[in-house]
């Protein structure tokens, strides 16, 4: 133990005296340290974006349309699909068992415009129903009603964002605001979203009634129903879904179904293979600079231990055993990587700041102590041979060595 | 007491394919507080034997005993055990660690003797103060004279307090004032108990030890004491 403390000693005054030489070669372990904390730091960050990404979407959420969300079929065969109806909502909510609640969906991006301001978002057309199939609350004012889709009212329910570009802090209920020329009178204020994945706003957006979205947009605009089913039985709910869809399109088992049933699933599997690029991707960046950093320390030892010689042949005579003398080396590289090691834990600290902008990343405290370990150990294992070399010299030779 | 028996003792080495005899059968006794010099020409195996009794180098064949116990039977970290000790190494060139202070190269053996910092702090300063340099603890090597660096070394020699102190050519790299303080040391180092082996070219050197060993060519020409 007290050999250790002085071993450490030594090092820290053998490794200042040589700043320039240690700093560069343990270069390689700074980087290696530092992308494998960010790597860490980025997958953390990934996934608690993802999260509440996915929690936005809605884990318990089929979305039945025409188009696949992530499928190699092509895209015309998709396109040519038959249109989603209507009526298939009340269909559905008759026959199926589980279903807690439909609702359809047209989207089409938009200008919208309040006095002089005015701002790109994406206008939502859907029912009353639709609160029960997203994950949000209205924050102040209501959503509207079965009574005002069908009449075709002009009302509309703004997004956090919108609020915020037109309003600020004031009430925006009562106000009117003009997508093409059409006047609308906000009844309702969602509450905010953020950003899907840390990139798209979520809160740019505004929801008006079916109804009207068909008569002043579009009737032929993409459909889709937003199904909700219960978390434990979202599978069956999957299944009898299907079957109701292939019988209202009157499909032959030998036929292929002609719509699609989307999950938030599909994004799982997407986001699984890019951390697992990201994860790669990582994990060589760190062995290779973990190696490159390692044969540098190792390059850097031999040279100490030749240099020392002498000081080695004086240990020994003076009473160093084999295993003080390794030892001592050892601990040499060790502390060159520990050094190495927390500075490339520092940029990763630093980084982690700026990233933090982007979305939420934290320095993981494990992650970090198992890097500080992992530089340790590129420390013994290349600090390994040079420092047998040392307890290994033949005291006599080394002591007249120049 | 004999503190030191060697029987026979061969050093031999091959240089391309010759034979080097080192140490040519070497026979030799040393009692406790011996002030013993060695002597003879350059190559005649002066630092072989020195080495050898220092338990720095083992013999091609032959036994040692070291008080009572045989060395040749030991491993290496019961040597290095020993030489930290039970000896004291002085050389020509000093040996001190270049970056370290007067104190912490005194400190040095008592570290792999595993000795507390208090304990080693108080013994380092006993040592150096006992070669006159307790007014250079914090010096480094390079900041001291040839003579004082030659103290400290022979303070780290004596800090584990040793059965013997070895001393190859000591006054060799110094001139013949700082050479003069040494061996005003080394005596009193012998007055006060210790035992001393002592390796010079020079005969008024020589004269300060009790007893006389020539080498010639690895072999023991001459064994003399001195009548003080
Ligand atoms: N490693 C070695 N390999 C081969 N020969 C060696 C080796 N070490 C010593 N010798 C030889 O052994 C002999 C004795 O050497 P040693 O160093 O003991 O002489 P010395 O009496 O101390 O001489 P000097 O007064 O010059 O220091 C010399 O002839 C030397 O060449
Ligand atoms: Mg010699």
């Amino acid at each position: 133990m007290l050999l250790l403390l002085e071993n450490f000693l030594i090092s820290i005054s053998a490794i200042f005296a040589n700043k320039a030489r240690s700093s560069l070669t343990a270069l390689g372990i700074v980087i290696g340290v530092f992308s494998v904390t960010m790597m860490g730091t980025l997958i953390t960050g990934l996934d608690k974006t993802f999260e509440g990404s996915m929690s936005f979407l809605g884990k318990n959420i089929l979305y039945v349309g025409r188009w696949e969300w992530f499928s190699d079929m092509d895209w015309w065969e998709m396109k040519n699909r038959p249109r989603i109806k209507l009526e298939y909502i009340d269909k559905i909510k008759n026959k199926s068992d589980l279903v807690l609640a439909v609702a359809p969906e047209r989207r089409k991006g938009v200008s919208i415009s309040y006095q002089e301001k005015n701002t790109g978002i994406e206008i939502f057309g859907t029912s009353e129903n639709y609160m029960k199939t997203i994950s949000s609350n209205i924050v102040s004012g209501r959503f509207f009603t079965n009574n005002e889709d069908r009449s075709g009212s002009r009302i509309i329910v703004i997004g956090d964002g919108v609020k915020k570009a037109f309003f600020g802090e004031k009430n925006p209920i009562g106000e009117k605001i003009k997508i093409n020329n059409i006047k609308f009178r906000i009844i309702g204020v969602l509450e905010e979203q953020g950003k899907f994945m840390g990139i798209w706003s979520l809160d740019n957006r505004a929801i008006i009634p079916l109804g009207t979205y068909e008569r002043i947009f579009s009737r032929r605009d993409f459909l889709t129903m937003r199904v909700k089913i219960p978390d434990k039985n979202l599978n069956e709910g999957k299944d009898e879904i299907m079957t109701i869809m292939r019988h209202l399109r009157s499909l032959k088992p030998n036929q292929k179904n002609d719509f699609s049933i989307n999950q938030t699933k599909a994004f799982e599997k997407q986001y699984n293979s890019l951390k697992l690029a990201i994860g790669g991707t990582g994990t060589f960046i760190t062995l290779l600079s973990l190696i490159v950093g390692g044969i540098g320390v190792m390059n850097i030892m031999f040279v100490s231990v030749k240099e020392r010689t002498r000081e080695i042949g004086v240990r020994k005579a003076i009473g160093a055993t084999k295993g003080m003398i390794m030892g001592q080396f050892l601990m040499e590289a060790i502390t060159i990587c520990l050094f190495a090691g927390l500075t490339g834990l520092l940029f990763a600290y630093i980084s982690s700041f700026f990233l933090n902008k982007l979305f939420p990343s934290t320095l993981d405290l494990g992650l970090a102590t198992f890097a500080i370990l992992i530089s340790m150990l590129v420390g013994v294992v290349s600090g390994f041979i040079p420092s047998y070399q040392a307890a290994n010299l033949d005291p006599i030779d080394s002591l007249r060595y120049e | 007491m004999t503190l030191i028996s060697l029987k026979s003792i061969y050093k031999i080495y091959n240089v391309g394919g010759e034979e080097v005899r080192a140490l040519d059968g070497v026979g030799l006794e040393i009692k406790e507080n011996e002030y013993l010099a060695i002597m003879g020409p350059s190559g005649s195996g002066k630092s072989t034997m020195m080495n050898m009794i220092g338990c720095l180098d083992t013999p091609t064949s032959g036994f040692y005993q070291f008080e009572g116990e045989m060395v040749n039977e030991m491993d290496d970290d019961q040597l290095a055990s020993i030489r930290n000790r039970k000896i004291g190494f002085i050389f020509q060139t000093f040996n001190l660690l270049p970056k370290a202070t007067s104190q912490h190269n005194v400190e040095i053996p008592l570290i792999y003797a595993n000795i507390r910092k208090n304990k080693r702090t108080e013994l380092a300063m006993e040592a150096l103060n006992s070669v006159g340099l307790s007014d250079r603890m914090h010096h480094k090597p390079n900041e001291l004279s040839g003579g004082q660096r030659q103290r400290v070394a022979i303070a780290r020699a004596l800090v584990n307090s040793p059965s013997i102190i070895l001393a190859d050519e000591p006054t060799g790299n110094l001139d013949s004032k700082s050479g003069h303080e040494i061996m005003v040391i080394l005596d009193k180092l012998h007055k006060a108990g210790n035992t001393i082996i002592l390796v010079t070219h020079e005969d008024e050197i020589a004269q300060h030890a009790h007893r006389i060993i020539r080498l010639f060519d690895g072999k023991i020409i001459e064994d003399s004491e001195i009548k003080k």
